[in-house]
């Protein structure tokens, strides 16, 4: 026997059957159960209330009554948030596509403008040549009259 | 029992009732016996079950309920445990029924497994509590508490060589630290 009056050698071969019949389930107290029944129930019942609560918000603003309240309000509430966000991109895809139309005939504009200051100076330059031309000729023909008079 | 969790779902008392009573000897004896006193046993049972009437409708079945009470109370409970020091069994409620069965039992015995299993560290001992309190094999035990199958089993190894060997030596039980 050991100092605490326990046999060593009898714990050692039945070790594991002594500590299931020391390790069986306990049972709190009669009140401590009454006790967290009454909390239990209370939760349950503000819970009841919200989700009835919850769904005749739902109700009120047009949205079906379902079960779950929460949800519906929940996504009730979102809406304005995902219209928002789509109106955004939404406005983001004109900006983009209107800057672009606006680059696209800024340069079509330019474009043009080169096109015709070019004829511009292709015509001045027939001009020019035109004038020399007629120049040269009018000289050509003084020449030989005077060389026909001699 | 998922007849009842059906109508607990719902909000109904009386399911709800049912359920508690089916599982609080489950609940409150992992709890004391982890713990070690009966108010923090009382409030760790306490706040499981207001966490399971909040989760009910993500337990699936009685089976489901009775896995999901046991890993959140060790879980909690080992939490706790590694939070603060070592409970000082000496300070227990003599009259807690730690050890239950005291009237078929050797009382003397009940009293130093009582001292030695909260020498364990917290891990060791909910392995411990869940093998012979729950009478759940290794595997259940290592999905409930989330740890390797092996790991459990090593548990279990050093926890009862570590008993046998402080039931021979006969002394004081609380004079040395096992920390599995």
């Amino acid at each position: 026997m050991s100092s605490s009056g326990v046999n060593p050698s009898d714990i050692d071969m039945d070790l594991e059957a002594q500590l299931r019949d020391a390790l069986r389930p306990v049972a709190p107290s009669d009140a401590f159960t009454q006790a967290l029944l009454a909390k239990l129930s209370a939760r349950s019942a503000r819970a009841s209330s919200a989700r009835e609560s919850h769904r005749s918000q739902a109700a009120g603003r047009g949205l079906p009554p379902t079960r779950d309240g929460e949800r519906v309000v929940r996504l009730a509430r979102r809406v304005p948030g995902w219209w928002l966000t789509a109106s955004l991109a939404a406005s983001l895809l004109v900006a983009v596509g209107a800057v672009q139309h606006l680059r696209a005939e800024h340069e079509r504009a330019r474009g043009l403008e080169a096109r015709r200051e070019v004829i511009e100076a292709l015509r001045v330059t027939n001009q020019k040549l035109d004038l020399a031309y007629r120049v040269v000729r009018s000289q050509s023909s003084a020449m030989a009259e005077g060389d026909s008079g001699v | 029992m998922d007849e009842q969790l059906l109508r607990a779902r719902r909000g109904e008392p009386a399911a709800l009732e049912t359920l508690v009573r089916a599982h609080q000897r489950t609940v409150y004896g992992l709890a004391l016996r982890m713990l070690g006193t009966r108010d923090l046993a009382e409030d760790l049972t306490q706040e499981v079950f207001m966490e399971m009437n909040d989760h009910l409708t993500s337990i699936q079945s009685s089976g489901h309920l009775a896995f999901w009470l046991r890993r959140v109370t060790t879980n909690r409970a080992i939490d706790q445990l590694r939070r603060r020091a070592r409970i000082d069994v000496t300070t227990l409620d003599e009259e807690s029924p730690l050890f239950g069965a005291v009237d078929e039992a050797d009382p003397l015995l009940q009293r130093r497994l009582s001292l030695l299993l909260a020498e364990l560290a917290p891990a060791a001992r909910a392995v411990m509590l869940l093998r012979y309190q729950e009478d759940l094999d290794p595997a259940e035990i290592a999905r409930t508490l989330d740890m390797p199958a092996n790991t459990v089993k090593s548990h279990l190894k050093r926890s009862l060589d570590y008993l046998r060997l402080r039931l021979e030596e006969g002394g004081d039980a609380r004079r040395g630290d096992h920390s599995t």
